[in-house]
């Protein structure tokens, strides 16, 4: 067992390292990286106009814009040759200096600490209420597998599948929050209890779809595992049919359930790019959407770095998931 | 419909059971009018080739068919209707009085829980121990069926054990809460040729120690011999021939047990008949013709064999046979010779002239 972790350990830090340098190729190697960082900002003569040779068409805005070309080379160390950059960009990154964001000077890592806790509680509690959702149900269809039930979640599911997630958002809004006035419609963050309470219908919106599709896997997979003999036998010995499922069935028909709770995190953060625009939750979604549009460069790639390491760092728990699943993981 | 033939009431009455598959290229007549009783404490073999209906008749009587089975009969166990009990749920009846041992031991233990777990779950389920209790008592049951080192083994899981070892797991498993009935399934087809005999001979020893009632079934009509007080021979879904175990193997007036019985590679084979596979392969269980479902292999098959399903004779507990022109009697004999004649019989088998007789 130390093994197989140590195993996945060291891959998990070849494969951020990977993470890490396509992200800096993306950034110095395609192109020229001031134009990739700053933009059309790279134009500027800055020399020039600070020499007084070139003419400063708008003079209080660009000399501002040559400090955000100055803080970008300086932030990527873009007056070093690549290899040393890429090093130095890396230990920035280690010791949580993700740079300063060029649109309002606040350090990334500070944008971050102060978003990332909102969306976190909202994938979270997503991803507790598609499987909260999914386990139940997808138990319950294989049990009775193509009776009513199960042909009803069939169309309920790929229902669920096909509704976009703004819409899916907007109606669950408009009747829970608006109309029936359940739950909050706006983002509350009073208290931690207010705040989970008001992320309930973000973590529906996202959650249910998401519970469709491993409620088909899991009710797939228990189907096969309902036929294996180790069943026949749990029954043979008497074990009453609920029993049997959870204790038995459920655990070996977790597999494409796990596989695809690790995959389906970058679908999530997508959805919730989405989820905390039309629920005004000021997350790291909202936050990349702004960063965007601004042109904010530091912000776009901390934040994209971020969601990448934590998809690989999901994705190495994911694999000590499956080896507790099934001992004969271990032994491979 | 038969009547039973001796005084006192048998553990298990199975009478006239059918079981059909509806599947997409019509439905599988899988058991076909199966009947008999077994006696407390006593062994019943159901011998018969790969797709003779043995498992779905065990898997009838313990209630793991699927669904779309569909099952007519009566199975009572010790007065009381099987299938009944199963319909209401009843606790404490599958498990307590009557059990199975499956063909596979690969696959028949949970590969995600402990092996002493797996066993301790029927007697906390049942009745009723403490997980630690529990625990101890299945160390001890690894220990009954010859277990080496069973301290160790009941924190292993099933992928660390041999085929010959996960099977004694699967007997313990089956033990544990003393059933009655153990209805063996070829528990030995999936181990090792030198595992098999130990396998057979403890299960033979743990049904003795315990009064327990057994059917044992197997392809292998030589496991039979010397562990079955009776024997029914199935073929096609039905019982072809069914008797003591002492004549069948000694007296019997089924083509196919005869035939069955010189397929099998025994060295002290009682009949010291050569080693002859049956020709030709099990039939059709679809739209079976309205003949004796033996005949294309029956090397006594005559034109009335093809007119008709020959019945089982006689009464339930007595020596019975589904055959028109029996081994060892004068008609049999008359058919032999004729098809030798001819070459050929009835339904088109080649006969050689000399070979092998009755
Ligand atoms: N669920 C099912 N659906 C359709 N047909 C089935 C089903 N289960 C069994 N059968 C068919 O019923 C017939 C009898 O099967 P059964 O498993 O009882 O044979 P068996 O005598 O146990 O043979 P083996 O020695 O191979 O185990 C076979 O032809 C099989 O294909
Ligand atoms: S002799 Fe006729 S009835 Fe008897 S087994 Fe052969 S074919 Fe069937
Ligand atoms: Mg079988």
């Amino acid at each position: 067992m130390a093994r197989f972790v140590l195993r996945r350990v060291v891959l998990l830090f070849a494969v951020l390292f990977a993470v890490t340098f396509l992200g800096f190729a993306a950034m110095n190697l395609l192109g020229d990286p001031l134009v990739n960082v700053v933009g059309v900002l790279a134009e500027l003569d800055c020399e020039g106009i600070e020499a007084g040779t070139v003419e400063d068409t708008t003079v209080d805005a660009a000399s501002r814009d040559c400090d955000t070309v100055a803080a970008a080379k300086a932030q990527y160390h873009l007056d070093r040759p690549v290899p040393i950059r890429y090093v130095l960009w890396l230990s920035d990154m280690a010791t949580g200096d993700f740079g300063t964001s060029f649109q309002n000077d606040q350090p990334v890592s500070e944008v971050i600490r102060e978003k990332l806790p909102e969306t976190l509680i909202l994938l979270t509690m997503a991803q507790i209420v598609s499987l909260g959702v999914a386990v139940p149900w997808g138990v319950i269809a294989a049990y009775r597998a193509n009776r009513a039930f199960d042909r009803g979640s069939t169309v309920a599911s790929f229902g669920l599948l096909s509704v976009p997630n703004f819409a899916l958002g907007v109606v669950l809004l408009y009747l829970l929050a608006l109309r029936w006035q359940i739950f909050p419609s706006a983002y509350e963050s009073g208290s931690f209890g207010g705040l989970v309470f008001s992320l309930v219908l973000p973590a529906v919106t996202l959650g249910l779809p998401l519970a469709a599709s491993y409620q088909r896997l899991l009710r797939t997979d228990l189907i096969t595992t309902l036929q294996e003999d180790f069943v026949h036998m749990a029954r043979a010995k008497g074990l009453p049919p609920m029993r049997i499922m959870f204790r038995h069935a459920l655990r070996p028909s977790m597999f494409s359930v796990v596989t695809v709770f690790g995959v389906s995190t970058g679908a999530l953060i997508g959805g919730s790019l989405v989820v905390e625009q039309i629920f005004g939750i000021p997350g790291i979604g909202r936050e990349i959407v702004t960063a965007v549009v601004r042109d904010d460069f530091p912000v776009v790639l901390a934040i994209v770095m971020l969601v990448a390491v934590t998809f690989v760092v999901l994705n190495f728990l994911v694999d000590l998931l499956y080896s507790w699943l099934d001992p004969r993981v271990r032994a491979r | 419909m038969v009547e039973q033939a001796s005084a006192p009431a048998p553990l298990l009455s199975v009478r006239d059971l059918h079981v059909r598959f509806p599947t997409e290229r019509g439905a599988v007549n899988a058991v076909n009018g199966v009947s008999f009783d077994l006696y407390e404490g006593k062994t019943l073999a159901i011998v018969g080739e790969s797709g003779s209906g043995k498992s779905v008749t065990a898997k009838t009587l313990m209630n793991l068919l699927p669904r779309t089975a569909q099952v007519s009969g009566e199975v009572t166990y010790d007065g009381q209707d099987v299938r009944a009990l199963a319909a209401a749920g009843t606790k404490h009846f599958f498990g307590v009085q009557m059990t199975m041992v499956f063909q596979d031991p690969m696959t028949s233990l949970n590969p995600v829980k402990r092996v002493g777990e797996q066993i301790a779950e029927t007697l906390r389920y049942h009745l009723g121990r403490s997980r630690s209790e529990a625990l101890e008592e299945a160390e001890e049951l690894l220990e009954v069926v010859g277990m080496p080192e069973p301290a160790r083994r009941v924190s292993q899981y099933p992928h660390e054990l041999s085929g010959g070892l996960r099977q004694r797991v699967v007997i313990a498993m089956a033990l544990a809460c003393q059933p009655r009935l153990l209805i063996a399934d070829e528990p030995t087809t999936a181990v090792d040729v030198t595992v098999q005999k130990h396998l057979l001979d403890l299960l033979d020893r743990l049904r003795r120690d315990r009064g327990m009632s057994m059917i044992l079934i197997t392809h292998d009509l030589g496991v039979a011999h010397g562990r079955a007080d009776d024997v029914a021979v199935m073929y096609a879904g039905r019982v072809v021939e069914t008797a003591d175990a002492r004549t069948l193997f000694f007296d019997m007036r089924h083509p196919y047990t005869e035939a069955l019985l010189r397929s099998i590679p025994r060295i002290d084979d009682p009949v010291h008949h050569r080693l002859d596979p049956i020709p030709g392969r099990p039939p059709e269980l679809i739209d079976p013709p309205e003949a004796c479902a033996f005949a294309p292999r029956c090397i006594y098959a005559q034109g009335d064999c093809l007119g008709g399903v020959p019945e089982l004779s006689g009464l339930v507990g007595l020596h019975r046979f589904a055959c028109l022109h029996p081994t060892g009697t004068e008609r049999g004999m008359a058919a032999m010779s004729a098809n030798r004649a001819a070459g050929v019989t009835a339904a088109g088998l080649p006969v050689a002239d000399s070979g092998g007789g009755g």
